[in-house]
């Protein structure tokens, strides 16, 4: 779903290094957003489209996601990256996680 | 019955609100009790909702509570106060109570009307979707002010959306 996304929720390009360079700090990390029954599937629409970008198609299919199926992905990338993406979701009153791909 | 409210963003970019002064008065009320509440005053169950947790990981949690925790409140802090700020201010005619607010003041009214919303439903033990079928308990105040934010939170992301267009950022 990123790839439908423009301008700041592009994932980065990220070196994957391989075998033995591996390490956790390079797993890439996604930024999960949780269904809450108060807050307006408007709202989230909104907060999706101020935050990331997305035109209001993308945003109003992922707001559904959470709506329908409890959470939805809806940027990954570095970990300090998605830290950010997920404390400007809380400053907007969004239930938000990052976890390891 | 006070006249309902009317939200209407300008060409400026400004929104133009006016309210019934029974709506005035609530959002004054309210305004009053968020800000408390968001300064850590309430029930824990509202501040673990107002602030979430980022990890599920008790340390990787600390640690971004101990970077971000100050500056999230302070931002919703400072989103109550111009909320209060606006609130105090504007005209009456004693009929009704009209303001412009700044695109920066209406992002601050959407904060703390959201704010607002989330208090009320964890206060009144909103569970699930189904807990609004039944509609504002017209006996429980805090049912009907959450019922009341609920349409005013609409129609303002309703105006503030027409702004996308124009600006795509």
């Amino acid at each position: 779903m990123a790839a439908a996304a423009p301008g700041t929720i592009a994932p980065e390009r990220v070196r994957r290094p391989t075998g033995a360079e591996q390490t956790d700090r390079d797993a890439p990390w996604v930024v999960i957003v949780w269904n809450d029954p108060v807050t307006l599937m408007s709202y989230v629409v909104f907060v999706l489209r101020k935050l990331f970008g997305y035109d209001e198609q993308t945003a109003t299919t992922l707001m559904l996601r959470v709506h329908n199926e409890g959470k939805a992905m809806v940027a990954s990338g570095p970990r300090e990256r998605c830290e950010m993406h997920v404390a400007r979701l809380h400053a907007h009153g969004l239930q938000a996680t990052l976890a390891r791909e | 019955m006070s006249e309902p409210h009317a939200i209407l963003r300008l060409e400026s970019g400004d929104v133009a609100i006016r309210l019934g002064p029974d709506e005035h008065a609530l959002l004054r009320s309210l305004a009053q009790q968020l800000r408390a509440i968001v300064a850590g005053a309430g029930p824990r169950e509202v501040g673990a909702r107002l602030f979430p947790a980022a990890y599920g990981d008790r340390d990787q949690e600390a640690e971004y509570r101990q970077m971000m925790g100050d500056s999230l409140v302070a931002e919703r802090l400072a989103a109550v106060d111009a909320f209060t700020a606006t609130l105090n201010n504007g005209e009456s005619d004693g009929h009704r109570w009209a303001v412009e607010l700044s695109p920066d003041q209406a992002a601050a009214w959407l904060s703390a009307v959201n704010d607002a919303r989330l208090t009320l439903g964890v206060m009144l033990g909103v569970e699930s979707e189904e807990d609004w079928q039944a509609g504002p308990d017209p006996d429980t105040p805090a049912s009907v002010a959450l019922f009341y934010l609920g349409w005013l939170q609409d129609d303002l992301v309703r105006e503030l959306s027409a702004g996308f267009a124009e600006a795509p950022d």
